[in-house]
């Protein structure tokens, strides 16, 4: 026992630097975003008296009910898009054998590998052509179509460790592939989407291109472009506003993502790498 | 089998097929379009133009000096993130106290959006009211403050530093997947052998995650290479353009000076790049996959 104390200090000391830098900018969101405003340019630790105020004062400011109205919108339908289509492809790829699956994936892969900022340009275009320049509806679809690779990805990897025998069994019983699937096959690959969906989600929450190129006026801002627009270009900037905006729109999707982190660790284990 | 439209798989991926393709091929059909024309800032097309936009982009100083920049920051933080996450993920993966807070903390950044990220490292890192500054003055580390992100020659190795910090997680996690699969009998049959620390973790640990630390920085290059709001929200590419890499830099061509012909062969060719990169990435995991 002894021993393993030992090892955990070590470890753990080993680890501080990292761990320092890593809180650091956490702990300057933090003791800023409670600081009163005659103290925020004062470089001290510690505020005289913590200001929570400033979370409220900051909603009406940094109109942030508006900001996270629309990135809840647009994370919310483009993962259900991206599902929609991700749960008949992923299933289709971790069934059946088939001409063409090998150029699919490869299709997928290339996907996966092209960030948003490579085709802007091509992308601003699209959404120009389509009138929907400025409309939060044309990053659902951008959005939904670049996690799709992912999706298919992470889903197929869970999908292969259900086993067919379960919707076999069902088909001779006399079910159809339809009842099968929901009856027997969903059902078991609910955690798997539930984990994906939350991880689609969280992409789309914290995207920041695609946000800052098609959306023009400040009604239709997404969280990130909102906040960035309250310090970019600007003269004086209300960091203790800016750092409890910050603040709320960080700190729940980061909780959550620490929660599932590990479920993250095993799709990857068995799927990305592979 | 029973006859359907969910056994029949092309059917399945289609709708999956045609939303991404939607979306990625016609803007990709687009910007070959652009590149190859002479084109207004409004973006009407005036006729071919040879590849002329593609030599402006060539002759363009800025161009060079962000090429540059994108070798020095892809591989700083590449390499950079390398050389952490290896002890870290072997740390993370051996037993000890508080090993799950460690792992949660270590993500952390992970769940952060990089442009919140950036922009709380931007204020952190003022120079007037920056608390690292006063932090380090503190501690006795500098008697001056320092304008961090006034001059590139602070600002640039501070942006490398932030993106090594929220690469680590991600190259953590698929290290922990390959140590976790090094079966404990070889470490068991190694310390009968009297093998040294140093001996296992040469001769067992490395070559057995080879194929995972080939994988991530194949992949790590091509998300570091593409990263932009790091950079966008701390300085802008700014003073002067000297912390531009080339998404910025393509950004700036596009939506900043208009000059949308050369940006969209600039386009181009960064698609290339990540296209070779691509196959460099199935090349290793098939080699991996074969084995």
């Amino acid at each position: 026992m002894n021993k393993k104390l030992k090892k955990s200090l070590l470890y753990w000391l080993l680890l501080s630097p990292l761990i320092i830098l890593i809180l650091f900018p956490f702990a300057v969101m933090f003791i800023t975003a409670i600081k009163p405003s005659n103290e925020v340019l004062a470089p001290t630790w510690w505020p005289q008296e913590p200001a929570w105020r400033n979370f409220i004062d900051m909603w009406a400011v940094t109109n942030f009910g508006n900001a996270l109205w629309n990135s809840v919108y647009v994370s919310v339908l483009s993962t259900m898009l991206a599902l929609a289509v991700s749960i008949p492809a992923a299933y289709a790829m971790s069934r059946f054998r088939f001409k063409g699956q090998g150029f699919f994936r490869q299709f997928l892969l290339v996907s996966q590998m092209l960030s948003p900022i490579v085709l802007v340009i091509g992308l601003f275009r699209l959404v120009v052509w389509l009138g929907l320049l400025d409309n939060i509806n044309s990053i659902v679809f951008v959005y939904g179509a670049f996690n799709v690779a992912f999706t298919v990805w992470m889903l197929q990897s869970y999908f292969s460790t259900i086993p067919k025998d379960l919707e076999e069994a069902a088909w001779i019983e006399g079910a159809s592939p339809a009842k099968a699937l929901v009856m027997v096959f969903l059902p078991l690959a609910l955690p798997a989407m539930t984990v994906t969906a939350i991880f689609s989600f969280i992409n789309a929450w914290n995207e920041f291109v695609i946000a800052l190129t098609m959306l023009r006026r400040q009604e239709s801002y997404t969280l990130p472009i909102q906040i960035f627009s309250l310090v970019a270009g600007r003269y004086t900037v209300e960091w203790h506003h800016v750092m409890a905006a910050t603040f709320v729109a960080t700190i729940p999707v980061a909780i959550v993502f620490a929660w599932l982190q590990r479920y993250l660790v095993r799709g990857l284990a068995i799927g990305a790498v592979k | 089998m029973i006859r359907s439209p969910l056994t029949n798989p092309y059917v399945l991926i289609l709708p999956g097929f045609l939303l991404a393709a939607f979306i990625i091929l016609w803007p990709l059909y687009q910007l070959g379009l652009i590149s190859l024309n002479e084109v207004n800032r409004f973006g009407q097309l005036r006729g071919f133009n040879d590849a002329e936009n593609y030599i402006a982009v060539f002759t363009d100083p800025d161009f060079l000096g962000a090429l540059w920049r994108t070798a020095i920051w892809t591989g700083g933080i590449v390499i950079g993130t390398l050389l952490v996450s290896v002890p870290v993920a072997m740390i993370l993966n051996d037993d000890f106290y508080g090993r799950s807070i460690a792992r949660v903390i270590i993500m952390l950044p992970w769940a952060v959006s990089l442009t919140m990220t950036a922009i709380v490292w931007r204020w952190a890192l003022s120079g007037e009211s920056g608390m690292l500054n006063s932090g380090l003055q503190n501690l006795g580390l500098i008697d001056q403050n320092i304008q961090w992100l006034a001059r590139a020659s602070t600002a640039f190795p501070v942006q490398i530093m932030i993106g090594i910090l929220v690469t680590i997680p991600f190259t953590t996690t698929i290290f922990l997947g390959g140590l976790s699969s090094i079966p404990d009998d070889l470490y068991e049959a190694a310390r009968l052998e009297g093998a040294s620390r140093w001996q296992t973790f040469r001769e067992i640990t490395l070559p057995l995650m080879k194929p995972f630390l080939n994988i991530s920085i194949v992949l790590n290059m091509i998300y570091v290479f593409n990263s932009f709001p790091i950079i966008w929200a701390t300085t802008q590419g700014g003073p002067a353009n000297s912390t531009d890499i080339l998404v910025t830099y393509l950004y700036k061509l596009g939506f900043r000076f208009g000059k949308l012909g050369e940006a969209s062969a600039l386009s181009v060719m960064m698609f290339a790049l990540l296209l070779a990169f691509t196959i460099l990435y199935v090349s290793l995991a098939m080699r991996r996959d074969s084995k």
